[in-house]
């Protein structure tokens, strides 16, 4: 399928979703397929995430897209790269990436180990950094650029206690897109972030055992959580054809949480 | 999901609507579905922007408005919901550096000229979304407020007054999410950096934006259009959770910043 709204078609444009397992990672996928977008479909590590893939596989293919499963661990550079030169020779070309990784830890400072840190660090920040890597040895071969998304948690931006590892690995990836801007601009790339906020299937993340765990929530000016399909047609738009002057920039789909006081 | 950028029967003004963004704002609006107020000052302009919404199908009126009187924008709003029914939609976008004579050194800048600039682009803003949120708050419907900005809100500038209305109208636009969410009416601001106004008339202007382009990240000066796609986005339910937010579309400038430097690619880790 396609859109008739311009600049939010991506019809014949090949996109690698990479995370599709994970609620942001599947519904940019689908909204991809919708605007008429090829698109493989890569998981984190290899395990159960694989049916999750081919769930959304027979969606994508149901929007009349070319499709495809990639199972990768996402934590090994050397593998990002290669299923991303392999991603590219199977859909015949690459123009879009997007890269949505989430591994949560909630934990104080003085309890997180050493291993739990390189853990949160290498899902959440090292993919983001071997997906970017990535995505510009591809998307410099094309004349016209392309797209390269990679979604983040507001805590990148703000600090909340028992997230230290988690927010510092976030606020990591939300540099490497301003950074990365600055140096592929120049190739037409654009480089962007989606930053979630309180989303619906994060409710385990709050602590239970607190009197009023729904506090979070009514934090954000909408008082409510964000829906996974929320997170599409921003995607969609940042991976378009009037995307070209936005590059560098962070956005939150976050129910307005940090924009008050 | 895509569905949610259609903008069929909602009813849109669009302040500044006769030339530049304004103009592109409106008439990608119109493109997907929206009826459309265009309100500027110059009757001439909003009608020719109204002519080119109409002759590709679309539904727009030109309503000619100086909006730093708040009467005449308080008007424009009634005018769309005579026409339309409704406002569901304002686009605060008009404003400008204007000429404040001068130039002056900054203990020297008179009070009618920083009253003027503030006048056009900060307490427009807020006349067109003090306008917009109480008929939106009437129909019950909720809304959408987008205002504009400018890049050099954010950073110091050798010209203050604009920068600092414009960073008023950012300042305004989170207060303005904050305050009327409850009437289910959310509010985003777009911060353009440099961007074209319109074509190059000449060579040599071209020549000049190309050169100015080449401090840009993306290595070139945004266009007029390229405000299309994103004022669609936040205009319609494709955007419905996000608000208060700045949207800057600047190819990359304010991401970066510290100068047209760059760090040795080849520089090896230290020890």
């Amino acid at each position: 399928m396609s859109t008739d709204i311009e600049h939010f078609d991506l019809s014949g444009r090949k996109a690698m979703v990479i995370g599709v397992e994970t609620p942001a990672g599947g519904v940019i996928a689908r909204a991809y397929a919708e605007a008429g977008a090829d698109v493989a479909l890569c998981t984190l590590k290899a395990d159960d995430s694989v049916m999750k893939a081919k769930q959304i596989q027979k969606d994508v293919e149901a929007q009349g897209g070319q499709s495809g499963v990639y199972v990768m661990d996402v934590t090994l550079g050397r593998n990002v790269q290669v299923t991303t030169r392999q991603v590219a020779k199977e859909l015949g070309g690459l123009d879009i990436v997007a890269s949505c990784p989430d591994l949560f830890l909630g934990k104080t400072i003085a309890k997180t180990s050493d291993s739990e840190l390189q853990q949160v660090m290498a899902v959440n920040f090292n993919s983001q950094f071997f997906a970017a890597r990535s995505a510009v040895g591809e998307l410099k071969k094309n004349e016209q650029g392309g797209n390269i998304v990679l979604v983040s948690h507001v805590l990148g931006e703000r600090g909340v206690q028992n997230t230290a590892a988690y927010g510092a690995a976030h606020a990591a990836t939300q540099s490497l897109v301003r950074s990365l801007a600055q140096e592929v601009g120049q190739h037409g790339i654009s480089v962007n972030c989606i930053s979630l906020g309180w989303m619906d299937w994060m409710d385990d993340r709050i602590d239970p055992q607190v009197d009023d765990a729904g506090r979070a929530v009514r934090f954000s000016i909408m008082k409510r959580a964000g829906e996974a399909e929320e997170v599409g047609p921003m995607a969609v738009w940042l991976s378009g054809s009037g995307v070209g002057y936005v590059s560098g920039q962070v956005f939150k789909v976050d129910g307005g949480l940090l924009q008050h006081l | 999901m895509l569905e949610t950028l259609r903008l069929d029967g909602k009813a849109v003004v669009v302040t500044g609507a006769g030339r530049g963004l304004g103009k592109a704002m409106a008439k990608a609006l119109a493109a997907v579905g929206a009826s459309v107020v265009c309100a500027a000052r110059t009757p001439e302009q909003i009608e020719g922007t109204v002519g080119e919404i109409t002759g590709d199908g679309g539904r727009a009126v030109a309503v000619p408005t100086d909006v730093t009187d708040s009467a005449q924008v308080n008007a424009v709003v009634d005018a769309c919901v005579a026409e339309y029914g409704k406002i569901d939609v304002m686009i605060a976008n008009a404003g400008g550096g204007g000429d404040p004579g001068g130039p002056y050194e900054f203990w020297e800048h008179p009070d009618d000229a920083f009253e003027r600039t503030l006048a056009t682009n900060l307490k427009s803003t807020f006349f067109s979304g003090r306008a917009a949120s109480k008929a939106m708050v009437e129909q019950g419907e909720g809304g959408v407020i987008i205002n504009v900005s400018s890049g050099t809100a954010l950073r110091g500038n050798q010209n203050f007054a604009y920068p600092t209305a414009k960073g008023g109208v950012i300042s305004l636009t989170k207060s303005e999410a904050t305050m009327l969410w409850r009437h289910n009416i959310r509010a985003n601001v777009i911060v353009p950096g440099f961007v074209s106004q319109r074509p190059a008339a000449s060579d040599e202007e071209a020549e000049i934006r190309k050169n100015r382009g080449l401090f840009v990240p993306v290595r070139r000066l945004g266009e007029w259009w390229e405000l299309g796609p994103l004022a669609v986005f936040l205009a319609s339910d494709a955007s419905r959770y996000v608000t208060g937010q700045e949207f800057i579309i600047d190819g990359g400038g304010l991401a970066g910043g510290i100068g047209p430097v760059n760090f040795a690619p080849e520089h090896e880790l230290d020890g």
